[in-house]
């Protein structure tokens, strides 16, 4: 199998070179363009703000739209396949640790001249972060998702935790009452952490000060074994080893399984997770629905949040478009304010909107709203992807820390090394 | 891989009958067979199609993968369509990272490990095939069949389920004979670990098709040369090595080559299992290639290490493609 999927691959590039560097990037004056095709991510913009969005903009330009929903499994390979044609989609969605890669190879267009007609001024830190490469722009915030940890309102209040926890101590607190009020289950977890929940376990780094890798003059250097990044390892195994009798095993990440199944089993009592997630519990255990409410993840300061990593989408143009005028005017309109609130009322961190109202009228998107301002990504630069492709020390630290493979020092000296090459 | 492929190509060739054209051809009404310069062209246009065909789907994907190799071909030059010749840069930095000798060592050991294991599993397999009862051979022979069907991805998750740390059914049971350590016991907290688990899988899964293959060559050893060994008076070992053994020597190489490639090139199950983990300790070429090449973008890379596996296997398998060549020269 491996064999072959570097020959197709070779293939692919012969076929590319023969096809010829035929791509022109003059883009031929929006006055001729009659279509654009425009390429969202599946399950990232609600039905009803596309086609409202889809039809205001063709009956205001009379520009039709090819509206293709992608899935984004395999989405690299396709998205590499369709920029390297002569007809590229217009307008594309990308993953916000993916949009510096595909910036710094050149295929993406600079927006930056044009962030004015994007609500500029509006847009989430975090992921205007994400897509700024060299101080220019490649993209637009689209929307954003954070963490927030989702628990069991009725199992709590019977462990006698009246209230959400503001601060760690108040949590940790609340996960050891939680697991003696269940102690009868074998099975409970009061708090389900896999040991390779790497996303949370920067949310703790940050709380602490620290960060995973820190630039001087264009050259990355990892810092997880600063004293502060030490902190939030040990933060990770502090809730670890509080979160249940019967621990999930810690070379596992919560992906698989899928903690959404898990927690719809009834035998957890929080997760740390996205909205999506309780959404995927609930569905499979409706009765859930009336049951569960989240809060932020709490820092080690009482009352405040700790920072939390910003999952989410950019909106982008390729390149190699030839209709960008009439991309760029789509984007505008994406970006004002009517369907950035229905972003928000969808259940998403809008993107080039700083008003969350619609998103705070439920208890996540409330929890999800105030962590959101907090917002941080991983390093911005297109060798991150070097780092979390395949083996990621970050998860290997963990694993090694947490079963006692490594020291803590060894583990994240290990792991800072190990980011440092990668990011050479 | 390569060699199935050609023996598979090969068919279809050997299938166009030999031309041997009557004395009909335009232009020469009557003449013999070894007539003309398009009577002698004739055989070999009519193995063109076939021939170029086999060129065009085997031999250009691994030209290119060779010609790739010396390409600076990442996600930027891949989409604008252009060249760039980095000559040995590709070969220099594989050859340079330590990962790269660490992961061969793997492989090669990891591979002769399996193959070794597998091979020798099967033989005894049909070897105990042949002196079983019929029902109980067939109820064998359904039960390997079965085996043989599971898809790989399939046969792996049930794998990963049998040694979960938490609820598999390995520790559990461990746990109910006494072994109490076993209770959480993780199977994957090292590369070696980790690799046994997977070679194991890989051994279970290889089984079916060896020891079918092998029963096949010892059924069609003849009887009375086992009755001729017993009036003799030889002890089953010796009755295996003078008369069992010559017979499938050759079918046993072929198997045993056939092994290597594929255990070589393994790369599902164990990436399925860890990723290569736990901290990249379980790593074999397969893997290495798919990170530092595909998950990164880098199709030179990729190449390259595709174009020093093969070197590696190449090696491997010295000794058996020359006798393989001598024979067909010689003997056939």
């Amino acid at each position: 199998m491996k064999g072959w999927r570097g020959l197709a691959v070779g293939a692919a590039a012969l076929a590319v070179a023969v096809s010829g560097c035929g791509t022109s990037t003059s883009s031929g004056g929006a006055t001729e363009t009659k279509e654009i095709t425009v390429w969202l991510m599946d399950g990232s913009a609600p039905t009803t703000l596309t086609d409202a969005l889809n039809k205001e903009f063709e009956s205001a330009n009379g520009i039709k739209v090819k509206y293709e929903v992608q899935k984004w499994t395999g989405i690299q390979e396709k998205l590499t396949t369709a920029l390297a044609s002569s007809t590229p989609p217009d307008v594309i969605e990308l993953g916000n640790t993916q949009t510096a890669s595909f910036a710094d190879q050149g295929t993406l267009a600079d927006l930056t001249a044009d962030a004015g007609q994007f609500n500029g001024g509006e847009w989430l830190g975090g992921l205007k972060d994400s897509l700024t490469l060299n101080g220019k722009q490649y993209g637009v915030p689209f929307y954003a998702a954070n963490r927030t940890v989702i628990y069991r309102t009725d199992l709590l209040k019977a462990a006698g935790v009246e209230k959400a926890p503001t601060s760690r101590a108040e949590w940790l607190d609340a996960i050891n009452k939680l697991k003696a009020a269940n102690a009868s289950n074998p099975d409970f977890q009061a708090l389900y952490l896999p040991g390779q929940s790497w996303y949370f376990l920067l949310s703790l780094i940050w709380d602490e000060g620290g960060d995973i890798a820190k630039q001087d003059g264009g050259k990355w250097t990892g810092t997880l074994d600063t004293p502060q990044a030490k902190a939030g390892f040990q933060a990770y195994k502090e809730l670890y080893d509080a979160s249940a009798t019967k621990k999930v095993p810690a070379d596992i990440d919560e992906a698989k399984p899928q903690q959404m199944e898990v927690f719809g089993t009834g035998n957890v009592g929080m997760m740390v997770g996205l909205p999506w997630e309780l959404g995927g519990a609930v569905k499979a255990k409706p009765d859930l629905a009336d049951k569960t409410s989240a809060f932020p993840i709490p820092s080690k300061k009482a009352g405040s949040a700790a920072p939390v990593f910003l999952g989410g989408s950019n909106l982008a143009i390729p390149a190699s478009s030839k209709n960008a005028d009439a991309a760029k005017k789509y984007l505008a309109l994406l970006s004002s304010k009517n369907y950035q609130d229905q972003l928000a009322a969808g259940g998403a961190v809008p993107g080039t909107s700083k008003d969350t109202s619609k998103l705070a009228s439920n208890a996540i998107g409330k929890a999800m709203a105030d962590s959101s301002p907090n917002g941080k990504v991983t390093p911005v630069t297109p060798k991150w992807a070097a780092v979390e492709a395949g083996q990621n020390p970050l998860k290997d630290a963990l694993t090694a820390y947490l079963t006692g493979a490594k020291t803590l020092d060894q583990a994240t000296k290990d792991a800072s090394d190990a980011i440092t090459k990668a990011m050479a | 891989m390569t060699a199935v492929n050609t023996t598979e190509a090969a068919a279809p060739a050997g299938t166009i009958p030999p031309a041997l054209p009557p004395a009909t051809t335009r232009g020469a009404p009557k003449r013999r067979r070894r007539g003309s310069a398009f009577d002698r062209a004739l055989p070999y246009l009519l193995l063109a199609p076939a021939l170029i065909a086999i060129l065009w789907l085997i031999g250009w994907p691994v030209v290119s993968v060779f010609v790739t190799s010396f390409r600076q071909l990442n996600l930027g030059e891949l989409v604008r369509g252009e060249v760039v010749w980095t000559g040995l840069d590709n070969y220099a930095a594989v050859l340079q990272d330590e990962r790269f000798w660490i992961a061969s060592l793997r492989t090669v050991v990891f591979t002769v490990a399996v193959v070794g294991a597998s091979v020798g599993t099967g033989l005894g397999i049909a070897l105990l095939m042949r002196v079983l009862t019929p029902w109980v051979r067939i109820a064998l022979q359904i039960a390997m069949l079965c085996a043989w069907a599971m898809p790989i991805l399939a046969s792996t998750t049930v794998y990963q389920w049998m040694f979960d740390q938490n609820y598999g059914i390995l520790n559990k049971t461990l746990v109910q004979l006494g072994f109490d350590s076993y209770a959480g016991y993780s199977w994957f907290s090292s590369g070696t670990s980790t690799l046994s688990v997977v070679g194991l899988l890989i051994i279970w899964q290889a089984i079916p098709f060896l020891a079918f293959s092998l029963y096949a060559g010892l059924v069609g050893i003849p009887r009375d040369l086992y009755e001729a060994a017993g009036i003799d008076g030889a002890s089953p070992w010796q009755t295996f090595r003078a008369v069992t053994w010559p017979e499938i020597r050759s079918l046993l190489m072929m198997v045993t080559f056939l092994s290597t490639l594929w255990d070589f090139k393994v790369f599902a199950q164990i990436w399925v299992f860890r990723e290569g983990g736990p901290s990249g300790e379980s790593t074999t070429l397969p893997v290495l290639q798919y990170l530092e090449g595909i998950a990164k973008s880098h199709f030179g890379v990729a190449a390259a290490i595709s174009v020093l596996m093969m070197l590696i296997l190449g090696l491997i398998t010295f000794q058996y493609l020359r006798k393989l060549l001598q024979t067909e020269e010689g003997k056939l």
